[in-house]
Protein backbone atom coordinates (compact mmCIF):
# COMPACT_ATOMS: atom_id res chain seq x y z
CA UNK A 1 0.00 0.00 0.00
CA UNK A 2 1.05 3.32 -0.69
CA UNK A 3 -0.40 5.49 2.01
CA UNK A 4 -2.08 7.79 -1.02
CA UNK A 5 -6.10 7.90 -0.79
CA UNK A 6 -7.94 9.83 -2.93
CA UNK A 7 -11.90 11.20 -1.82
CA UNK A 8 -14.49 13.69 -0.79
CA UNK A 9 -14.17 15.68 2.38
CA UNK A 10 -16.07 15.44 5.38
CA UNK A 11 -15.84 18.34 7.99
CA UNK A 12 -16.38 17.65 11.62
CA UNK A 13 -16.08 20.42 14.59
CA UNK A 14 -13.25 20.23 17.69
CA UNK A 15 -13.17 17.91 20.61
CA UNK A 16 -15.16 14.97 19.27
CA UNK A 17 -15.37 12.04 21.50
CA UNK A 18 -14.78 9.02 21.12
CA UNK A 19 -17.90 7.45 23.17
CA UNK A 20 -20.11 10.29 22.39
CA UNK A 21 -19.68 11.58 19.24
CA UNK A 22 -17.24 8.78 17.18
CA UNK A 23 -19.43 5.93 17.70
CA UNK A 24 -22.44 5.72 20.44
CA UNK A 25 -20.75 4.18 23.54
CA UNK A 26 -24.39 1.43 23.90
CA UNK A 27 -22.97 0.36 20.52
CA UNK A 28 -19.44 -0.46 20.98
CA UNK A 29 -19.75 -3.92 22.27
CA UNK A 30 -17.45 -3.36 24.83
CA UNK A 31 -15.31 -6.66 26.36
CA UNK A 32 -16.89 -8.67 23.07
CA UNK A 33 -14.06 -10.48 21.05
CA UNK A 34 -15.67 -9.24 17.83
CA UNK A 35 -15.18 -5.72 16.61
CA UNK A 36 -17.96 -6.29 13.87
CA UNK A 37 -20.45 -3.72 12.17
CA UNK A 38 -18.96 -0.61 14.00
CA UNK A 39 -18.74 1.35 10.91
CA UNK A 40 -22.57 1.52 11.33
CA UNK A 41 -22.77 3.61 13.58
CA UNK A 42 -19.87 5.89 12.90
CA UNK A 43 -20.69 9.65 13.94
CA UNK A 44 -24.24 9.05 13.85
CA UNK A 45 -25.28 10.79 17.39
CA UNK A 46 -23.42 13.89 14.98
CA UNK A 47 -25.07 13.12 11.53
CA UNK A 48 -27.60 9.57 11.91
CA UNK A 49 -27.08 8.99 8.24
CA UNK A 50 -22.78 9.27 7.76
CA UNK A 51 -22.37 5.74 7.45
CA UNK A 52 -24.88 5.73 4.57
CA UNK A 53 -23.45 8.61 3.18
CA UNK A 54 -19.84 8.10 3.04
CA UNK A 55 -18.33 6.42 0.03
CA UNK A 56 -15.24 4.19 -0.05
CA UNK A 57 -12.16 6.22 0.12
CA UNK A 58 -13.83 9.57 1.62
CA UNK A 59 -11.54 11.48 4.18
CA UNK A 60 -12.96 13.29 7.15
CA UNK A 61 -11.61 16.85 8.20
CA UNK A 62 -11.89 17.44 11.54
CA UNK A 63 -10.83 20.48 14.18
CA UNK A 64 -9.16 20.25 17.58
CA UNK A 65 -8.32 17.10 19.98
CA UNK A 66 -9.48 14.95 17.73
CA UNK A 67 -10.83 11.67 19.67
CA UNK A 68 -10.64 12.78 23.05
CA UNK A 69 -12.57 11.03 26.20
CA UNK A 70 -11.65 7.52 26.57
CA UNK A 71 -9.01 5.36 24.72
CA UNK A 72 -11.69 2.88 23.02
CA UNK A 73 -10.39 1.65 19.66
CA UNK A 74 -13.91 0.94 18.23
CA UNK A 75 -13.92 4.50 17.67
CA UNK A 76 -10.90 4.22 14.92
CA UNK A 77 -12.05 0.92 13.89
CA UNK A 78 -15.58 2.38 13.27
CA UNK A 79 -13.77 5.05 11.20
CA UNK A 80 -11.99 2.70 9.00
CA UNK A 81 -14.78 0.14 8.65
CA UNK A 82 -17.54 2.67 6.90
CA UNK A 83 -14.82 3.57 4.81
CA UNK A 84 -13.13 6.64 5.53
CA UNK A 85 -9.35 5.97 4.03
CA UNK A 86 -7.53 9.32 5.87
CA UNK A 87 -8.83 11.32 9.28
CA UNK A 88 -6.77 14.82 8.91
CA UNK A 89 -7.49 16.74 11.78
CA UNK A 90 -5.77 20.25 13.31
CA UNK A 91 -4.93 18.01 16.83
CA UNK A 92 -5.45 14.95 18.27
CA UNK A 93 -6.28 13.49 21.26
CA UNK A 94 -3.07 10.88 22.13
CA UNK A 95 -4.90 7.51 22.89
CA UNK A 96 -6.78 8.32 19.30
CA UNK A 97 -3.77 8.86 17.54
CA UNK A 98 -1.68 5.72 18.81
CA UNK A 99 -5.42 3.40 18.20
CA UNK A 100 -5.25 5.04 14.59
CA UNK A 101 -1.60 3.97 14.17
CA UNK A 102 -2.33 0.27 15.69
CA UNK A 103 -5.02 -0.18 13.96
CA UNK A 104 -4.13 1.03 10.47
CA UNK A 105 -6.21 3.90 10.10
CA UNK A 106 -3.99 6.96 8.03
CA UNK A 107 -4.18 10.21 10.41
CA UNK A 108 -2.44 13.46 9.04
CA UNK A 109 -1.97 16.80 11.81
CA UNK A 110 -2.73 20.16 9.78
CA UNK A 111 -3.28 23.05 12.04
CA UNK A 112 -5.86 24.98 10.33
CA UNK A 113 -6.92 22.50 7.58
CA UNK A 114 -10.40 23.38 8.04
CA UNK A 115 -9.71 26.83 6.54
CA UNK A 116 -8.00 25.31 3.36
CA UNK A 117 -10.68 22.81 2.74
CA UNK A 118 -14.60 22.49 2.98
CA UNK A 119 -17.30 19.92 3.17
CA UNK A 120 -17.39 18.14 -0.28
CA UNK A 121 -14.28 19.53 -2.08
CA UNK A 122 -12.16 16.43 -3.74
CA UNK A 123 -8.57 15.48 -2.30
CA UNK A 124 -5.69 13.55 -2.80
CA UNK A 125 -3.50 12.51 -0.17
CA UNK A 126 0.43 11.18 -0.11
CA UNK A 127 1.27 10.53 3.66
CA UNK A 128 4.95 9.67 2.44
CA UNK A 129 5.31 12.93 0.69
CA UNK A 130 3.49 14.81 3.43
CA UNK A 131 1.04 16.21 0.76
CA UNK A 132 -2.46 17.41 0.65
CA UNK A 133 -3.87 18.13 -2.95
CA UNK A 134 -7.28 19.75 -2.86
CA UNK A 135 -8.42 19.42 -6.41
CA UNK A 136 -11.93 21.76 -5.72
CA UNK A 137 -9.36 24.71 -5.21
CA UNK A 138 -6.38 23.59 -6.93
CA UNK A 139 -3.81 24.23 -3.91
CA UNK A 140 -1.17 22.05 -2.25
CA UNK A 141 -0.46 21.94 1.32
CA UNK A 142 2.79 20.36 2.55
CA UNK A 143 3.21 18.59 6.24
CA UNK A 144 5.89 16.55 8.13
CA UNK A 145 5.50 12.93 6.94
CA UNK A 146 4.99 10.73 10.01
CA UNK A 147 8.33 9.38 11.15
CA UNK A 148 9.14 5.86 8.82
CA UNK A 149 8.43 3.38 11.45
CA UNK A 150 4.65 4.66 12.23
CA UNK A 151 4.29 4.37 8.10
CA UNK A 152 5.43 1.15 8.04
CA UNK A 153 2.59 0.08 11.07
CA UNK A 154 0.03 1.66 8.65
CA UNK A 155 1.39 0.20 5.86
CA UNK A 156 1.07 -3.19 7.14
CA UNK A 157 -2.54 -2.72 8.08
CA UNK A 158 -2.26 -3.02 11.87
CA UNK A 159 0.78 -3.30 14.28
CA UNK A 160 0.09 -7.05 14.42
CA UNK A 161 0.77 -7.33 10.77
CA UNK A 162 3.71 -5.10 11.16
CA UNK A 163 5.27 -7.46 14.09
CA UNK A 164 4.74 -10.44 11.76
CA UNK A 165 6.86 -8.64 9.32
CA UNK A 166 9.60 -8.13 11.94
CA UNK A 167 9.82 -11.69 12.96
CA UNK A 168 9.69 -12.96 9.32
CA UNK A 169 13.25 -10.95 8.99
CA UNK A 170 14.25 -11.93 12.28
CA UNK A 171 14.12 -8.27 14.10
CA UNK A 172 12.12 -9.36 16.81
CA UNK B 1 19.71 21.82 31.38
CA UNK B 2 17.68 20.20 33.53
CA UNK B 3 15.15 17.44 32.97
CA UNK B 4 11.39 16.92 33.74
CA UNK B 5 10.81 13.52 35.86
CA UNK B 6 9.29 12.15 32.27
CA UNK B 7 11.98 13.06 29.87
CA UNK B 8 14.09 11.53 33.02
CA UNK B 9 12.05 8.15 33.39
CA UNK B 10 11.90 8.16 29.17
CA UNK B 11 15.27 8.02 29.07
CA UNK B 12 16.29 5.43 31.46
CA UNK B 13 13.77 3.48 30.13
CA UNK B 14 15.03 3.66 26.69
CA UNK B 15 18.25 3.43 27.75
CA UNK B 16 19.49 7.18 26.45
CA UNK B 17 21.73 9.11 28.52
CA UNK B 18 18.69 11.90 27.88
CA UNK B 19 15.66 12.99 25.82
CA UNK B 20 13.54 15.78 24.91
CA UNK B 21 10.42 16.73 23.99
CA UNK B 22 9.36 15.80 20.15
CA UNK B 23 11.56 12.65 20.00
CA UNK B 24 10.59 8.55 19.53
CA UNK B 25 11.77 6.01 21.90
CA UNK B 26 11.69 2.66 21.49
CA UNK B 27 10.89 1.52 24.98
CA UNK B 28 11.09 -2.62 26.66
CA UNK B 29 8.72 -3.02 29.01
CA UNK B 30 10.12 -4.65 32.62
CA UNK B 31 7.01 -3.74 35.24
CA UNK B 32 4.27 -6.33 35.08
CA UNK B 33 1.55 -6.29 32.90
CA UNK B 34 -2.07 -6.51 33.04
CA UNK B 35 -4.04 -8.80 30.58
CA UNK B 36 -7.97 -7.84 31.75
CA UNK B 37 -11.43 -8.22 30.68
CA UNK B 38 -11.43 -4.28 29.83
CA UNK B 39 -13.50 -2.82 27.33
CA UNK B 40 -11.86 -1.10 24.67
CA UNK B 41 -8.83 -3.00 24.80
CA UNK B 42 -7.87 -6.21 22.36
CA UNK B 43 -8.95 -9.89 23.04
CA UNK B 44 -5.92 -11.41 23.36
CA UNK B 45 -6.36 -15.10 23.14
CA UNK B 46 -8.29 -14.55 19.78
CA UNK B 47 -5.83 -11.87 18.28
CA UNK B 48 -2.81 -14.34 19.49
CA UNK B 49 -4.23 -17.26 17.26
CA UNK B 50 -5.38 -14.59 14.26
CA UNK B 51 -1.59 -13.98 13.95
CA UNK B 52 0.01 -16.98 14.67
CA UNK B 53 1.65 -16.00 17.71
CA UNK B 54 2.51 -19.06 20.40
CA UNK B 55 4.43 -17.09 22.66
CA UNK B 56 4.76 -14.22 25.28
CA UNK B 57 7.75 -12.20 25.30
CA UNK B 58 8.04 -12.65 29.34
CA UNK B 59 5.17 -14.61 30.35
CA UNK B 60 6.88 -14.33 34.50
CA UNK B 61 5.72 -10.44 33.96
CA UNK B 62 2.26 -10.79 32.55
CA UNK B 63 -0.46 -11.05 35.32
CA UNK B 64 -4.39 -11.91 34.87
CA UNK B 65 -7.02 -9.44 35.99
CA UNK B 66 -10.79 -9.83 35.37
CA UNK B 67 -11.28 -5.84 36.05
CA UNK B 68 -14.08 -4.02 34.35
CA UNK B 69 -16.12 -6.61 34.04
CA UNK B 70 -15.07 -9.59 35.98
CA UNK B 71 -17.32 -9.71 39.03
CA UNK B 72 -20.48 -8.03 36.71
CA UNK B 73 -23.47 -8.59 34.91
CA UNK B 74 -23.33 -10.36 31.98
CA UNK B 75 -22.47 -8.64 28.89
CA UNK B 76 -25.08 -10.76 27.56
CA UNK B 77 -26.64 -14.28 28.97
CA UNK B 78 -24.96 -15.98 25.96
CA UNK B 79 -22.73 -18.93 27.27
CA UNK B 80 -20.33 -18.12 25.20
CA UNK B 81 -20.04 -14.34 25.67
CA UNK B 82 -20.30 -13.21 29.27
CA UNK B 83 -17.60 -11.55 31.73
CA UNK B 84 -16.99 -15.01 33.35
CA UNK B 85 -16.14 -16.52 30.07
CA UNK B 86 -14.19 -13.43 28.76
CA UNK B 87 -12.16 -13.92 32.36
CA UNK B 88 -11.99 -18.16 32.06
CA UNK B 89 -10.32 -17.71 28.71
CA UNK B 90 -8.33 -14.87 29.28
CA UNK B 91 -6.81 -17.22 32.21
CA UNK B 92 -6.92 -20.71 29.95
CA UNK B 93 -4.82 -18.77 27.15
CA UNK B 94 -2.21 -17.09 29.76
CA UNK B 95 -2.00 -20.63 31.49
CA UNK B 96 -0.74 -22.09 27.48
CA UNK B 97 1.44 -19.26 27.48
CA UNK B 98 3.49 -20.33 30.46
CA UNK B 99 1.95 -17.38 32.78
CA UNK B 100 2.97 -18.46 36.47
CA UNK B 101 -0.49 -19.73 38.13
CA UNK B 102 0.11 -17.12 41.02
CA UNK B 103 0.01 -14.24 38.10
CA UNK B 104 -3.70 -15.47 37.50
CA UNK B 105 -5.73 -13.79 39.87
CA UNK B 106 -9.60 -13.77 40.44
CA UNK B 107 -12.42 -11.98 42.54
CA UNK B 108 -11.55 -12.12 46.26
CA UNK B 109 -7.62 -10.80 45.24
CA UNK B 110 -8.33 -8.12 42.69
CA UNK B 111 -10.51 -4.96 41.84
CA UNK B 112 -10.16 -2.02 39.33
CA UNK B 113 -7.41 -2.31 37.36
CA UNK B 114 -5.79 0.82 37.95
CA UNK B 115 -5.98 0.44 41.78
CA UNK B 116 -4.57 -2.82 41.37
CA UNK B 117 -1.17 -1.47 40.17
CA UNK B 118 -0.40 0.98 43.04
CA UNK B 119 -2.01 -2.02 45.90
CA UNK B 120 0.14 -4.49 44.17
CA UNK B 121 3.20 -2.70 43.82
CA UNK B 122 3.13 -3.55 40.18
CA UNK B 123 3.20 0.97 38.81
CA UNK B 124 6.63 1.20 40.63
CA UNK B 125 7.81 4.97 40.86
CA UNK B 126 10.10 6.14 38.32
CA UNK B 127 9.06 3.32 35.95
CA UNK B 128 7.04 3.12 32.69
CA UNK B 129 4.35 0.79 33.28
CA UNK B 130 1.52 0.04 30.67
CA UNK B 131 -2.30 -0.84 30.59
CA UNK B 132 -5.12 -1.67 27.42
CA UNK B 133 -7.26 0.84 29.35
CA UNK B 134 -7.45 4.67 29.02
CA UNK B 135 -7.09 5.81 32.63
CA UNK B 136 -3.47 3.39 32.87
CA UNK B 137 -2.33 6.97 33.87
CA UNK B 138 -3.19 7.14 37.44
CA UNK B 139 -0.23 5.80 38.43
CA UNK B 140 1.07 9.34 37.80
CA UNK B 141 0.40 9.82 41.20
CA UNK B 142 2.88 7.98 42.64
CA UNK B 143 5.34 9.51 39.90
CA UNK B 144 4.88 5.98 37.71
CA UNK B 145 4.46 6.62 33.64
CA UNK B 146 1.58 5.24 32.51
CA UNK B 147 0.66 5.83 29.29
CA UNK B 148 -2.23 3.81 27.76
CA UNK B 149 -1.64 1.90 24.90
CA UNK B 150 -4.76 0.12 23.80
CA UNK B 151 -4.21 -1.16 20.31
CA UNK B 152 -0.80 -2.02 21.11
CA UNK B 153 -1.29 -4.01 23.90
CA UNK B 154 -1.24 -7.87 21.98
CA UNK B 155 2.06 -6.79 19.93
CA UNK B 156 3.47 -5.20 23.21
CA UNK B 157 2.87 -8.83 24.73
CA UNK B 158 4.24 -10.75 22.01
CA UNK B 159 7.76 -8.39 21.95
CA UNK B 160 7.89 -6.81 24.80
CA UNK B 161 8.64 -3.42 23.06
CA UNK B 162 6.67 -0.54 22.28
CA UNK B 163 7.50 3.13 21.45
CA UNK B 164 6.27 6.47 22.68
CA UNK B 165 6.88 9.98 21.67
CA UNK B 166 8.46 11.95 24.24
CA UNK B 167 6.12 14.73 25.64
CA UNK B 168 6.16 18.32 26.35
CA UNK B 169 5.52 19.21 30.26
CA UNK B 170 3.53 21.60 31.66
CA UNK B 171 3.85 22.35 35.17
CA UNK B 172 0.65 22.90 37.41
CA UNK B 173 1.83 25.06 40.51
CA UNK B 174 -0.68 24.78 43.43
CA UNK B 175 -0.18 26.94 45.86
CA UNK B 176 -1.39 27.62 49.52
CA UNK B 177 -3.89 24.86 51.67
CA UNK B 178 -7.03 23.14 50.53
CA UNK B 179 -9.98 23.81 52.19
CA UNK B 180 -11.57 20.52 54.50
CA UNK B 181 -14.48 19.02 51.96
CA UNK B 182 -11.93 20.26 48.91
CA UNK B 183 -10.24 17.29 47.50
CA UNK B 184 -7.79 16.28 44.93
CA UNK B 185 -10.44 15.69 42.18
CA UNK B 186 -11.94 19.30 42.95
CA UNK B 187 -8.35 21.16 41.90
CA UNK B 188 -8.53 18.66 38.90
CA UNK B 189 -11.81 19.83 37.85
CA UNK B 190 -10.64 23.24 38.71
CA UNK B 191 -8.00 22.88 36.41
CA UNK B 192 -10.17 21.38 33.17
CA UNK B 193 -12.55 24.74 33.91
CA UNK B 194 -9.23 26.64 33.70
CA UNK B 195 -7.69 25.37 30.75
CA UNK B 196 -10.61 23.55 28.92
CA UNK B 197 -11.14 19.80 27.17
CA UNK B 198 -8.23 20.52 24.71
CA UNK B 199 -5.87 22.53 27.15
CA UNK B 200 -2.82 20.07 27.45
CA UNK B 201 -3.15 18.22 24.42
CA UNK B 202 -0.52 15.41 23.80
CA UNK B 203 1.57 16.81 26.89
CA UNK B 204 2.11 15.80 30.54
CA UNK B 205 0.49 17.97 33.29
CA UNK B 206 3.00 17.70 36.30
CA UNK B 207 0.96 18.78 39.63
CA UNK B 208 3.50 20.07 41.67
CA UNK B 209 3.32 23.34 44.83
CA UNK B 210 2.64 23.24 48.50
CA UNK B 211 -1.08 21.43 48.00
CA UNK B 212 0.26 18.48 46.16
CA UNK B 213 2.54 18.10 48.93
CA UNK B 214 0.68 17.75 51.35
CA UNK B 215 -2.31 16.10 49.14
CA UNK B 216 -2.68 11.72 50.20
CA UNK B 217 -1.74 9.71 47.70
CA UNK B 218 -5.31 8.96 46.93
CA UNK B 219 -6.01 12.53 45.89
CA UNK B 220 -3.03 12.14 43.70
CA UNK B 221 -4.32 9.16 42.11
CA UNK B 222 -7.44 10.55 41.64
CA UNK B 223 -6.19 13.89 39.87
CA UNK B 224 -3.63 11.77 37.38
CA UNK B 225 -6.49 9.49 36.53
CA UNK B 226 -8.71 12.16 35.38
CA UNK B 227 -5.74 13.94 33.49
CA UNK B 228 -6.94 12.47 29.82
CA UNK B 229 -9.95 15.41 30.24
CA UNK B 230 -7.48 18.09 29.15
CA UNK B 231 -6.52 15.96 26.53
CA UNK B 232 -2.58 15.12 28.20
CA UNK B 233 -0.76 12.41 27.66
CA UNK B 234 -0.96 11.71 31.41
CA UNK B 235 -0.81 13.56 34.74
CA UNK B 236 2.10 12.72 37.10
CA UNK B 237 2.81 13.69 40.41
CA UNK B 238 7.06 13.83 41.95
CA UNK B 239 6.87 10.66 44.27
CA UNK B 240 7.69 11.80 47.76
CA UNK B 241 9.06 9.36 51.27
CA UNK B 242 4.91 8.35 51.69
CA UNK B 243 5.14 7.18 48.22
CA UNK B 244 8.52 5.44 48.51
CA UNK B 245 6.95 3.80 51.29
CA UNK B 246 4.15 2.73 50.10
CA UNK B 247 6.17 0.40 47.54
CA UNK B 248 8.86 -0.81 49.43
CA UNK B 249 5.80 -2.40 51.95
CA UNK B 250 4.57 -4.41 48.84
CA UNK B 251 7.22 -5.61 46.76
CA UNK B 252 10.99 -6.65 46.54
CA UNK B 253 11.71 -5.12 43.58
CA UNK B 254 14.08 -2.78 42.99
CA UNK B 255 13.02 1.11 41.64
CA UNK B 256 14.63 4.16 41.27
CA UNK B 257 11.77 6.85 42.07
CA UNK B 258 12.59 9.94 39.61
CA UNK B 259 12.00 13.72 40.64
CA UNK B 260 12.24 16.50 38.07
CA UNK B 261 15.11 18.82 38.17
CA UNK B 262 14.69 22.56 39.39
CA UNK B 263 15.78 24.19 35.84
CA UNK B 264 13.44 21.31 33.93
CA UNK B 265 11.95 23.04 31.13
CA UNK B 266 8.26 23.42 30.92
CA UNK B 267 6.20 24.31 27.76
CA UNK B 268 4.12 26.55 30.09
CA UNK B 269 3.74 27.20 34.20
CA UNK B 270 0.25 27.61 35.84
CA UNK B 271 -0.23 28.98 38.88
CA UNK B 272 -3.52 28.21 40.86
CA UNK B 273 -4.10 29.29 44.43
CA UNK B 274 -5.35 25.92 46.19
CA UNK B 275 -7.19 28.16 49.10
CA UNK B 276 -9.36 29.45 46.44
CA UNK B 277 -10.93 26.14 45.17
CA UNK B 278 -14.22 25.59 46.34
CA UNK B 279 -15.92 21.98 45.58
CA UNK B 280 -16.36 21.39 41.37
CA UNK B 281 -19.56 20.10 39.45
CA UNK B 282 -19.22 18.82 36.20
CA UNK B 283 -22.67 19.24 34.47
CA UNK B 284 -23.87 16.95 31.80
CA UNK B 285 -23.93 15.93 29.33
CA UNK B 286 -20.12 17.55 27.96
CA UNK B 287 -17.63 16.58 30.32
CA UNK B 288 -15.97 19.71 30.20
CA UNK B 289 -18.93 22.45 31.97
CA UNK B 290 -17.09 23.04 35.13
CA UNK B 291 -18.86 25.01 37.98
CA UNK B 292 -18.08 25.84 41.39
CA UNK B 293 -20.52 23.61 43.50
CA UNK B 294 -22.60 27.05 44.64
CA UNK B 295 -24.29 27.10 40.71
CA UNK B 296 -25.74 23.80 40.85
CA UNK B 297 -26.66 23.42 44.42
CA UNK B 298 -30.19 21.80 44.96
CA UNK B 299 -30.70 20.21 42.23
CA UNK B 300 -32.37 16.73 43.03
CA UNK B 301 -30.45 13.44 42.70
CA UNK B 302 -31.49 9.69 42.22
CA UNK B 303 -28.49 8.04 42.47
CA UNK B 304 -25.15 8.54 43.93
CA UNK B 305 -21.84 6.74 43.64
CA UNK B 306 -18.30 6.84 44.85
CA UNK B 307 -16.15 4.40 42.99
CA UNK B 308 -14.59 3.67 39.79
CA UNK B 309 -10.66 4.11 38.97
CA UNK B 310 -11.10 8.23 39.90
CA UNK B 311 -12.01 7.05 43.20
CA UNK B 312 -13.58 4.45 45.78
CA UNK B 313 -9.88 4.65 47.58
CA UNK B 314 -9.71 4.44 51.35
CA UNK B 315 -10.03 8.39 51.36
CA UNK B 316 -12.87 8.10 49.81
CA UNK B 317 -14.96 5.90 51.41
CA UNK B 318 -13.79 7.39 55.32
CA UNK B 319 -14.55 11.25 54.07
CA UNK B 320 -17.93 9.88 52.97
CA UNK B 321 -17.96 7.76 56.76
CA UNK B 322 -16.91 11.12 58.07
CA UNK B 323 -20.32 12.97 56.42
CA UNK B 324 -22.35 10.14 56.88
CA UNK B 325 -22.12 9.41 60.18
CA UNK B 326 -25.10 9.23 62.37
CA UNK B 327 -27.50 10.21 59.51
CA UNK B 328 -29.21 7.91 56.64
CA UNK B 329 -28.83 7.90 52.96
CA UNK B 330 -32.10 10.37 51.59
CA UNK B 331 -35.00 7.93 50.76
CA UNK B 332 -34.61 8.68 47.39
CA UNK B 333 -31.53 7.95 46.58
CA UNK B 334 -29.87 4.54 46.03
CA UNK B 335 -25.75 5.10 46.96
CA UNK B 336 -23.54 2.54 45.42
CA UNK B 337 -19.68 2.61 47.34
CA UNK B 338 -17.38 0.35 45.71
CA UNK B 339 -13.88 0.20 46.83
CA UNK B 340 -11.79 -0.15 44.16
CA UNK B 341 -9.65 -3.04 45.69
CA UNK B 342 -10.41 -5.89 48.21
CA UNK B 343 -7.12 -4.61 50.10
CA UNK B 344 -8.86 -1.15 50.34
CA UNK B 345 -12.39 -2.96 51.12
CA UNK B 346 -10.23 -4.74 54.22
CA UNK B 347 -8.67 -1.81 55.53
CA UNK B 348 -11.95 0.37 55.74
CA UNK B 349 -13.86 -2.65 57.29
CA UNK B 350 -10.55 -2.46 59.84
CA UNK B 351 -11.18 0.88 60.46
CA UNK B 352 -15.06 0.19 60.77
CA UNK B 353 -15.77 3.02 57.69
CA UNK B 354 -17.61 0.37 56.35
CA UNK B 355 -19.78 -0.10 58.94
CA UNK B 356 -20.22 3.49 59.16
CA UNK B 357 -20.98 3.66 55.30
CA UNK B 358 -23.67 0.35 56.21
CA UNK B 359 -25.57 1.88 58.88
CA UNK B 360 -26.05 5.14 56.57
CA UNK B 361 -27.93 2.76 54.23
CA UNK B 362 -25.51 2.57 51.31
CA UNK B 363 -25.31 -0.07 48.79
CA UNK B 364 -21.51 -1.58 49.14
CA UNK B 365 -20.68 -3.18 46.27
CA UNK B 366 -18.02 -6.04 45.39
CA UNK B 367 -14.23 -4.19 44.39
CA UNK B 368 -14.04 -3.44 40.71
CA UNK B 369 -15.08 -0.39 38.50
CA UNK B 370 -18.80 -0.31 39.69
CA UNK B 371 -21.30 1.76 38.06
CA UNK B 372 -19.05 3.94 36.36
CA UNK B 373 -19.24 1.94 32.98
CA UNK B 374 -23.03 1.20 33.93
CA UNK B 375 -22.24 -2.35 35.73
CA UNK B 376 -23.48 -3.82 38.25
CA UNK B 377 -26.45 -1.30 39.41
CA UNK B 378 -26.85 1.01 35.78
CA UNK B 379 -28.84 4.26 35.82
CA UNK B 380 -32.42 3.54 34.35
CA UNK B 381 -34.82 6.13 32.62
CA UNK B 382 -34.42 9.50 33.51
CA UNK B 383 -32.60 9.04 36.61
CA UNK B 384 -29.80 11.88 38.05
CA UNK B 385 -26.28 10.40 39.53
CA UNK B 386 -24.03 12.50 41.29
CA UNK B 387 -20.95 10.40 41.15
CA UNK B 388 -16.35 10.71 42.01
CA UNK B 389 -16.19 8.28 38.78
CA UNK B 390 -14.52 8.99 35.23
CA UNK B 391 -17.46 10.90 33.00
CA UNK B 392 -20.91 11.54 32.17
CA UNK B 393 -21.64 11.28 28.24
CA UNK B 394 -25.09 9.80 28.08
CA UNK B 395 -25.18 6.51 28.17
CA UNK B 396 -21.85 6.04 29.84
CA UNK B 397 -23.63 4.78 33.48
CA UNK B 398 -26.64 3.28 31.70
CA UNK B 399 -30.10 4.50 30.17
CA UNK B 400 -29.00 7.53 27.58
CA UNK B 401 -31.76 9.71 29.19
CA UNK B 402 -30.10 9.61 32.36
CA UNK B 403 -27.91 12.50 33.74
CA UNK B 404 -24.64 11.84 35.48
CA UNK B 405 -22.97 15.21 37.48
CA UNK B 406 -19.59 14.62 38.62
CA UNK B 407 -18.03 16.07 41.77
CA UNK B 408 -15.56 14.73 44.70
CA UNK B 409 -16.38 11.65 47.26
CA UNK B 410 -17.11 14.17 49.62
CA UNK B 411 -19.44 16.17 47.44
CA UNK B 412 -21.65 13.13 46.47
CA UNK B 413 -21.88 11.80 50.12
CA UNK B 414 -23.20 15.19 51.02
CA UNK B 415 -25.54 14.95 48.30
CA UNK B 416 -26.90 11.65 48.83
CA UNK B 417 -27.50 12.52 52.15
CA UNK B 418 -29.65 15.46 51.35
CA UNK B 419 -31.46 13.83 47.95
CA UNK B 420 -30.13 16.84 46.39
CA UNK B 421 -26.42 18.48 45.09
CA UNK B 422 -25.08 19.84 48.19
CA UNK B 423 -21.94 21.64 49.45
CA UNK B 424 -20.05 19.27 51.56
CA UNK B 425 -18.30 21.85 53.65
CA UNK B 426 -21.45 22.18 55.82
CA UNK B 427 -20.59 18.74 57.06
CA UNK B 428 -16.94 18.78 57.87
Amino acid sequence: MALKFKGKAWIFGDNLDVDKDIIPFRKMNLGLITFDNLGDWCMTNVDPDFPRKVKKGDIMVVGKNMGCGHSHQQANKAIKQCGISCVIAESFDRNFFRNSIDIGLPIIEYTDIRKMVKEGDHLELDLHRGQIKNISTAKTLNFTPLPDFLLDILEAGDVESHVNKLIAEGKV
Amino acid sequence: MGKTIVEKILAKASGKKEVSPGEYVEVRIKTYIQVSSDGGGTPMPETFVKFGWDKLWDPSKVVIVPDHCGSYTPLSYDATNNNRENHRRNSEWARNMGVPEENILDLGRVGNCHHMGIEEGWALPGSVYVHADTHSMTVGGVGCFGPCVTASMAALLRTGLTWFRVPESIKFNITGKLQDGVMGRDVYEYILGQIGPAGAIYQVMEYTGPVMDEMSMDGRLSMCCLSIFTGAKLGIVNPDQKIIDWFKARTNVPFEPQVSDLDARYIKTYNYDGAKIEPQVVVPPLRHTVQNISAVEGIKVTNAFIGSCASGRDEDMRIAARILKGHKVHPGVMFNITPGSSAAMMRSAQEGVIATLLEAGCFICAPGCGMCPGYYTPLTKNEVCITSSTTNYPGRMGDETAQVYLGSPATVAASALEGKITDPRKYL
